[in-house]
């Protein structure tokens, strides 16, 4: 593994003649010999050579009505109405050793309380007859403990790995082969007929769960293909006269017309992305593209993301972006956005039906939606997306077969779909007491928002569907129609059925070339330093990982 | 001829002699007790330490566990220093502890890439100017507002105010800034406020060029309070007939202040000023991070967010080791340095050398 080279040997004198014995005795008799550091050079895996791992997709023989409402791939279909019956698809409790299971998962917001003090998990636990033990997460720092978690090989048995967390964590393949089970020959191929409700995800999803040429985890798969959204309040614009822009210029007039400091109301957070998507920045493999000579391109090296940071530097220029978000990281723009303080959010989907549901009560009128993608130099608009599943369940080494076999049986049961009774539980707890159920199905109470925060759902999957809420009874239309229509401008990535672990240094030059951005977005250097900027960010990682992108495909084919 | 006696004065001081033999009551008289020890230690050196041991037994007892703490969580973690050396890879072998083992010796490889990168240096001239910065505009404040307090004659109005003033401490840094954008931000009361009167809101919270005022006002608010502590203690061991002798004697406020109080609080002033020099690269952590898109780099890197953003987040522990190990020998080299200049004053420091 690790060779010596001359360069080392030399710096080997040069230790022992700096007297740095010290680091010597410590390696003991390992000691073997000095070696470079390596470079980190990246790692490429195809996945289309990986079919053959890859587990069988099998229809459930349950007669769960069909959804009425068709996505188009890959954002999923959805129900308008709730189904009247529930179907039981799993009669055998999946837990049988009654051994509790050790979970690690993210939530966002207050934490929901743990063990015998929540009755959803002692309901849904009791079910399962092995109780999973969770230990739940700040959401926005998870990162940085799973970073912790995986550099201690310190893992629960069922780990949550958020898809959007990977590429955060270093070494994650090397982590990936010392920590987690293979589970290629629990789901290979008919293998996975065992576990009906996995074998109802679709292939794509399972093939982004292999690393190292294995079948490693369980993929939650993704239920709808948009990293952003930019929402309005369309209430708060109407009362004004207004109505969501269509281009550019209007995004910033309207900014503009709403921005009234002396009132406390400033138009956006920092939209920064989804004024990027406008422009048409490319986005694959957070955002490489290909020129027209085949060779890969990074957004920062655009003629469109030099437009996108020019109008960005405007709207900051022009005091368009509350003042607690440009002060401060810990600003809660969610909450400015609920009180009217700002009329312009850019979240993710997973904002939208939440916060509806909730602030309605609160502010009669409240309504949230997305501002329909748009192209700021014309043509067609450019959706940033892909069909990678939202998160990884892993299982721990080394637990044995039969252990293995039972975790597998109670993330089979908790990935049933809509239309189960399992699904029910899992989603909405118990009825009575997390939801009041009528027609339109189940309602959850405050116990249920305060105690339900998709543990289940983060270490599991489920055949994705948009699922109908009472509280907003407009939510799945409206969701499908913004997703169908923005789903044809989706980017084509030149590089799908690839996974890439980039280049170490690329990975490192990336929060110091993002520091350099801010500075020139929020005016504190000149645009003309953006050439500047680029041209460090090549020599410092971006043209090796340039190199590998490109070599990549060359391969490919 | 005073540093002498200053220095001597604890060492001089005899533990009152009845107490002694009751608290050793098997020992033999005081004065021949160190020679007779040593004597004897050198001939049969098992029984005298059985007797140290049966008489200091309860000692050692009530001294463990922190000692067993300070193994387990300092002195043990220390050896996992040798990561700097390393290309540490966390996930070589079996267990962490093989991967400590397994990873490749680089030499001073990391020590290398950390001193020939610009941005290590601008984190470091950073940390170092606000350090400074708030020796001079921190430092100094907890004392005035401890004798302030101290000053403060009525029990329950001074219990109210250093109620007031402890409070902010246990604030995160999150709440500290979110007070501070409130306040002085943007959409802040201040900014309001002006925009009423007519006026333009100046940029407090998003001025790169401020911004070493800003953190510094925002570590007063929060900690001025909490650094009084330990000089209203200092204050309390003051003699108070030094004051009556020399208001006696004809001194007015600011003499009793420069004479009397001052001096008496000089031996605490030099030890908390000697164990600030030595956390001189440590300014703090979420402050700088929280803030850092509102200034811009330049301005609120320091070398913990440095650490931070090119060891941790990109996994490069061994570069990230090497910062640390970096660090903690600037902080040796200050402390000792520090000492050495409080020695020459006549203090004693963290340490003396008896």
């Amino acid at each position: 593994m690790t060779t010596p080279t001359g360069a080392a040997t030399n710096r080997r004198t040069f230790l022992s003649l700096l007297g740095l014995g010290a680091a010597a005795v410590a390696g003991g008799g390992l000691l073997t010999g000095c070696s470079e550091k390596s470079a980190g050079g990246g790692a490429t895996q195809n996945l289309d050579r990986l079919a053959g791992l890859l587990p069988e997709q099998r229809a459930l023989t349950l007669d769960i009505p069909k959804p009425d409402i068709v996505g188009t791939r890959p954002v999923p279909d959805g129900y308008s109405r709730f189904p009247a019956n529930l179907f039981d698809a799993i009669t055998d409790k999946p837990g049988t050793s009654g051994q509790q299971i050790s979970a690690m998962m993210p939530a966002w917001g207050p934490a929901p309380p743990s063990g015998a003090n929540n009755a959803y998990l002692t309901a849904v636990n009791a079910e399962l007859g092995t109780p999973i033990d969770f230990s739940v997460q700040d959401g926005n720092t998870y990162a940085e403990k799973l970073g912790a978690l995986l550099g201690a090989r310190d893992v629960p048995d069922l780990l949550c790995v958020p898809g959007w967390e990977i590429n955060k964590l270093p070494r994650f393949a090397d982590a990936v082969g010392a920590l987690f089970e293979d589970l290629t020959p629990y789901l290979q191929g008919g293998a996975v007929g065992a576990y009906p409700m996995l074998a109802t995800f679709p292939t794509g999803a399972w093939r982004h769960a292999c690393w190292n040429e294995r079948l490693m985890a369980i993929p939650n798969p993704t239920d709808g293909p948009f990293p952003w959204m930019l929402f309005h309040r369309r209430d708060l614009l109407t009362q004004l006269g207004l109505a969501a822009p269509k281009t550019i210029d209007e995004l910033f007039e309207i900014g503009r017309q709403v921005t009234d400091p002396a009132k406390g109301v400033w138009a956006f957070d920092d939209i920064f992305p989804m004024v990027q998507m406008f422009h048409k920045v490319p986005g694959s493999k957070e955002g490489w593209r290909l020129k027209s000579d085949g060779t890969p391109e990074f957004k920062y090296e655009t003629a469109e993301y030099r437009q996108a940071v020019e109008f960005m530097a405007k709207v900051y220029q022009a005091g368009l972006v509350h003042p607690d978000i440009v002060a401060s990281k810990g600003a809660d723009a969610k909450q400015l956005l609920q009180s009217g303080k700002i009329l312009f959010k850019q979240d993710g989907t997973g904002m939208w039906q939440p916060m509806q549901a909730e602030q309605q009560k609160v502010t009669p009128g409240f309504d949230i939606q997305p501002v329909p993608l748009f192209s700021a130099t014309g043509g067609d608009p450019l959706a940033w997306g892909n069909d990678e599943p939202i998160s990884y369940t892993f299982i721990k080494k080394g637990l044995g077969k039969d252990r293995v076999e039972e975790l597998l049986r109670v993330v089979n049961w908790c990935s049933a779909p809509f239309g189960t009774k399992e699904f029910d539980l899992r989603e909405y707890g118990v009825e009575g007491v997390h939801h009041t159920r009528s027609a339109d199905g189940p309602a959850k109470t405050e116990l249920g928002f305060k105690e339900i925060q998709n543990q289940y759902f983060f270490v599991s999957g489920r055949s994705p569907v948009i699922q109908p809420t009472p509280q907003t009874p407009n939510f799945v239309q409206d969701l499908l129609t913004y997703s169908n229509t923005t789903v044809r401008h989706l980017e084509k990535d030149p590089w799908e059925g690839l996974k890439f672990e980039m280049p170490a240094k690329y990975k490192a030059a990336a929060v110091p070339t993002e520091d350099k951005i801010t500075d020139i977005v929020r005016g504190r250097r000149p645009i003309s330093d953006l050439d500047a900027v680029v041209s460090e960010w090549r020599a410092g990682g971006g043209d090796e990982a340039r190199e590998m992108l490109g070599t990549a495909l060359s391969d490919g084919k | 001829m005073s540093n002498d006696q200053v220095s001597r004065t604890p060492a001089a001081v005899p533990p009152p002699p009845a107490t002694r033999p009751a608290a050793e009551p098997g020992t033999p008289p005081a004065d021949v007790a160190p020679a007779g020890r040593k004597r004897s230690s050198r001939r049969q050196p098992r029984l005298p330490l059985r007797a140290r041991l049966r008489r200091d037994w309860p000692l050692l007892v009530m001294v463990a566990p922190g000692a067993l703490l300070l193994l387990v969580f300092h002195y043990l973690p220390v050896l996992g220093n040798v990561v700097a050396f390393q290309d540490y890879n966390p996930y070589l072998g079996d267990s962490s502890l093989e991967a400590l083992f397994q990873s490749p010796f680089i030499g001073l490889e990391n020590f290398d890439a950390l001193f020939s990168d610009p941005a290590f240096w601008d984190a470091l001239w950073n940390t170092l100017t606000i350090t400074a910065f708030q020796l001079v505009f921190f430092f100094p404040l907890p004392i005035a507002l401890a004798i302030v307090l101290h000053s403060i004659l009525s029990t329950r109005l001074r219990m109210f105010v250093q109620t007031v003033v402890y409070l902010p401490h246990f604030f995160s840094w999150v709440l500290v800034v979110t007070f501070f954008v409130q306040m002085l931000g943007g959409a802040g009361l201040l900014a309001q406020e002006l925009r009423e009167a007519g006026l333009t809101p100046p940029e407090i919270m998003t001025n790169p060029d401020t911004f070493i005022v800003l953190v510094t006002a925002e570590v007063v608010w929060k900690d001025v309070g909490w650094g009084t502590i330990v000089f209203l203690a200092a204050l309390s061991t003051i003699d108070p007939n030094l004051y009556e002798a020399s208001a006696v004697d004809g001194a007015g406020r600011w003499r009793r202040l420069w004479h009397i109080t001052l001096p008496g609080l000089r031996p605490v002033i030099v030890l908390l000023l000697i164990l600030r020099l030595g956390d001189a690269l440590s300014v703090g952590f979420e402050q700088f991070m929280l803030q850092r898109d509102a200034v811009g780099r330049q301005a609120a890197e320091v070398l913990d967010t440095f650490v931070y953003h090119h060891s941790i987040i990109t996994g490069d522990y061994g570069f990230g080791a090497a910062a640390g190990l970096f660090k903690a020998v600037v902080g040796l080299i200050l402390i000792l340095a520090a000492n050495k200049f409080a020695h020459a004053l006549g203090e004693r420091g963290v340490y003396s050398k008896q």
